[in-house]
């Protein structure tokens, strides 16, 4: 938006904040007047203001602000850090742009990293004209030495933005840590833990920091090694016990281990510590739901609705999570009326399924058997009329109860499309066979099972055959199709993104072809963040396409951040 | 962490009269601040200085600074009855951007007394520490310092022996015995002498050995002493971080 000197700005540590447009958010009038009053000293001239997270929203909105200063408390409403996630959900400022959190006191929101969106620093009340401007100056030195990494991160091109905090180190001691930070987070990103690992581990050996502990144990946990990666975050809680996110880490290992009301302890504290999480308290009601704790479930996802109201994180889980619990409850009724509030928040597309599993659930659990299975038939229905397959857990939900209620080829067919997407995980498929065994399907289910997966790999054999045998052309257009029949299956996209990759280093760039390679690879890193495949492929497919025309980068950047929701392409024809 | 459900409704009444009590102070210190910067920037400064309203505006700040002082202190020390606690965070900053935001958190002040403020430090020594607690303590030291000096304060920064030393010293008469050793009381966990009721010099102390000893690198914990002497011949007040 400005045009920014960037080399003598560097070395001045300054940049002209004159010209720059400001939005000062605070719900009391003197503050606002004060700020302004020191905004205006500095020589700004463009100063917007607003009282509430709502009127914040609104002229956000309308003007792409270089400046946001916010107060955390905003009285009733929004509160700073929710009108931060919506403006970064909703990209309404650009990745310059600078955004300072105010608040009374040091928060432990500020330093314990686990929100998703983070301002660029926080600040503490009183603010200074002079506090504010080295505050001001020093975020935008650390976005200067930071906008090549981001602008790497953006094009999903994690290897090089790797390399390139290697080289910001070299010029930047002041940075070295949050760089370092930096990389290892993008190495964990790549599949690279080993690399990520020693980053970590030299951290450490010159000090005690949670985020490099946390980062050590979450390696551990990946290699499966959950108990070593429970004691690990363990550690940090005893150091550090406003660190959230290891508590967090430390619930997923023990679900890894199976031990659900320990890891449903552990949420139920860090939902005590850091309280106006809306995935947290999501969290928190689900461990208590697999659990059995029907009360601590209830208070978990009724505060989840009641933080999500202003936020937009808020989630559909939490009404469906009220359902059930109002269903085991036995007051079907309430249950019911939760499930017609949650398609009133919610697109149907992203809760109309949902919602008639979670129906079908209720009545089934509150002895209506005759409303459950009209529910399975609209199901049924509902399959049959629309190819497109949800997400793995929602395909397993539907399966269990569409075989509850009596159905029987419906669920069949949705549990082959599971395997079949995911051949090559064991795990996936002994939880198939678990289902198939509960209805009392089990030696039919293993032969199902064992088909699906065979019909999978030869799928993908064929492709990787016509590969080696330099049928590049073949191959392409053969895995082409193997992803319209197997949307999800990770080592089939993976494939294909790499014959891409190898026709057009041997045939010569093609921008259709690139293209398509990209929306693959970007489609599998949202289903299946971490892949060493997805930084390897990305990495070589980005070395081969010609470097943009300057006003191109804007275009590329926009591609990298719309990454499809839907699968990349869409299933045509009956699958199952 | 057993105590957290200790009474939830007294502990957020207390946060939100704390984030109330801060926001009028910030108006009442940022508008005398203006105000005075206003006085000091006319061209007669010396009629300035002498008229009573300027003397009553720079006293008015003075307090205020004070209280705000205490209300920081009293954020950070209520961890102590059991609620969340100041969340500490050192992270690598220049010292002498540290420095800089210490001067202009008090140059309006400084001035409006007639205090000259000098400082010395380098400009490229990074250390790792907790940016705002530690300027919280250096401004606290130099508020404090405006009582004993005469006419000058000194705030410096250097590294000895791998520890960072940063001193505000005066040209006053000096610290008397009594507090002296309620300095050294403070760094050994001994309250014993201090009354906090009247002694907001002992807040202050036990709130500076606080902050000193959370910072730690390599076995080694900050920690803070006052003398007499040092550059200026008056009172003397250092942090030490490792």
């Amino acid at each position: 938006m400005t045009t920014e000197n960037k080399g003598s700005a560097i070395e001045a540590g300054s940049t002209d904040w004159a010209d720059k447009h400001y939005l000062l958010v605070d719900d009391f009038i003197g503050i606002r007047i004060l700020l302004r009053e020191s905004l205006r000293n500095l020589g700004a001239r463009h100063i917007d203001q607003a009282a509430s997270g709502g009127e914040a929203m609104k002229l956000l909105a309308k003007t792409r602000y270089d400046v946001v200063l916010c107060d955390y408390n905003l009285g009733e409403g929004k509160n700073g850090q929710q009108v931060l996630e919506e403006t970064r959900e909703r990209n309404l400022t650009a990745p310059s742009s600078v955004w300072l959190m105010v608040s009374a006191e040091k928060s432990v929101e500020s330093v314990m990293g686990a929100a998703e969106h983070q301002p660029d620093a926080y600040l503490i009340k009183p603010i200074t004209e002079g506090v504010l401007l080295t505050r001001l100056n020093r975020v935008w030195h650390k976005k200067q030495v930071f906008r090549e990494i981001d602008q790497a991160c953006l094009e999903k091109d994690y290897l090089r933005a790797a390399r390139l905090c290697d080289a910001q180190i070299e010029l930047n001691k002041l940075h070295e840590l949050e760089l370092l930070r930096m990389k290892a987070s993008l190495l964990l990103k790549s599949g690279e833990p080993e690399k990520a690992r020693a980053v970590y581990e030299k951290v450490l050996a010159e000090r005690d920091y949670s985020w490099a502990k946390a980062g050590l144990g979450k390696i551990r946990m990946n290699n499966g090694e959950h108990e070593a990666a429970r004691q690990i975050f363990q550690g940090v809680i005893v150091e550090n016990k406003y660190y959230i996110d290891a508590y967090d880490q430390m619930a997923v290992a023990y679900q890894l281990m199976g031990q659900h009301e320990e890891a449903c302890g552990v949420l139920e504290k860090a939902a005590r510590l850091s309280p106006n999480s809306v995935p947290r308290q999501r969290n928190l009601g689900l461990a208590a739901l697999k659990i059995g704790n029907v009360p601590m479930a209830e208070k978990a996802f009724r505060k989840c609705v009641s933080i999500g109201e202003f936020s937009v994180m808020k989630t559909p889980d939490a009404y469906l999570g009220l359902a059930r619990v109002c269903g085991m409850k036995n007051v079907a009724k309430e249950a019911l009326q939760w499930l017609l509030l949650a398609q009133r928040e919610f697109p149907p597309e992203q809760i109309g399924l949902r919602a008639k599993i979670t129906e079908g659930m209720v009545h089934h659990e509150t002895g209506d058997y005759r409303r459950a299975r009209k529910c399975g038939d609209e199901l049924e229905a509902m399959l049959a009329e629309d190819p497109v397959r949800p997400e793995k857990s929602i395909c397993m939900e539907l399966a269990t109860l569409l075989f509850a209620v009596g159905v029987k080829d419906a669920p069949a067919g949705l549990l082959c499309y599971v395997v079949k997407n995911n051949h090559d995980n064991q795990v996936v498929q002994d939880e198939v066979q678990k289902i198939f065994d509960k209805a009392k399907m089990g030696d039919e289910g293993a032969s199902l099972i064992n088909a699906a997966r065979k019909e999978a790999s030869d799928l993908m054999n064929k492709g990787v055959l016509l590969w080696k045998t330099d049928k590049l052309n073949e191959a392409v257009e053969w895995m082409r199709a193997a992803r319209e029949k197997l949307p999800n299956n990770l080592r089939i996209l993976f494939n294909s993104a790499q014959i891409i990759v190898s026709f057009l280093q041997q045939r010569g760039y093609q921008q259709a072809l690139s293209e398509e390679a990209m929306e693959v690879l970007l489609y599998v890193d949202k289903i299946a963040p971490g892949q060493q495949r997805f930084a390897q492929l990305m990495e070589q497919l980005l070395q081969l396409t010609p470097p943009p025309a300057p006003e191109g980068e804007a275009v590329v950047l926009e591609k990298a951040v719309a990454v499809t929701e839907k699968p990349a392409k869409p299933v045509r024809g009956r699958v199952g | 962490m057993e105590d957290q459900h200790s009474s939830p409704e007294l502990f957020l009444f207390l946060a939100s009269t704390v984030h109330d009590m801060k926001n009028s102070i910030s108006v009442l210190s940022g508008t005398l601040e203006s105000l005075l910067a206003a006085e000091q920037a006319r061209a007669d400064i010396d009629a300035a200085q002498n008229a009573p309203a300027y003397l009553q505006m720079a006293q008015m700040l003075y307090q205020t600074k004070r209280l705000n002082d205490n209300l920081i202190q009293l954020l950070a020390l209520y961890k102590e009855v059991g609620k969340p606690g100041y969340p500490f965070d050192v992270q690598p900053q220049l010292v002498a951007q540290v420095v800089e935001q210490v001067v202009d958190q008090e140059k309006i002040l400084l001035a409006s007394k007639g205090i000259r403020l000098e400082t010395d430090f380098p400009l490229e020594l990074i250390w790792t520490l907790d940016e705002d607690l530690v300027i919280g303590v250096l401004a606290h030291a130099i508020n404090n310092a405006i009582r004993y000096t005469k006419d000058t304060i000194r705030l410096s920064a250097r590294e000895v022996d791998a520890v960072l030393e940063l001193r505000v010293e005066d040209n006053g008469e000096g610290y008397s015995q009594a507090l002296i050793e309620a300095g050294s009381a403070a760094m050994n966990g001994m309250q014993a002498g201090v009354d906090f009721s009247t002694n907001s010099t002992g807040l202050g102390l036990y709130f500076s050995s606080e902050v000193a000893k959370m910072h730690k690198y390599r076995g080694q914990s900050g920690s803070i002493a006052l003398a007499n002497g040092g550059a200026l011949g008056g009172g003397c007040f250092i942090l030490r971080l490792p």
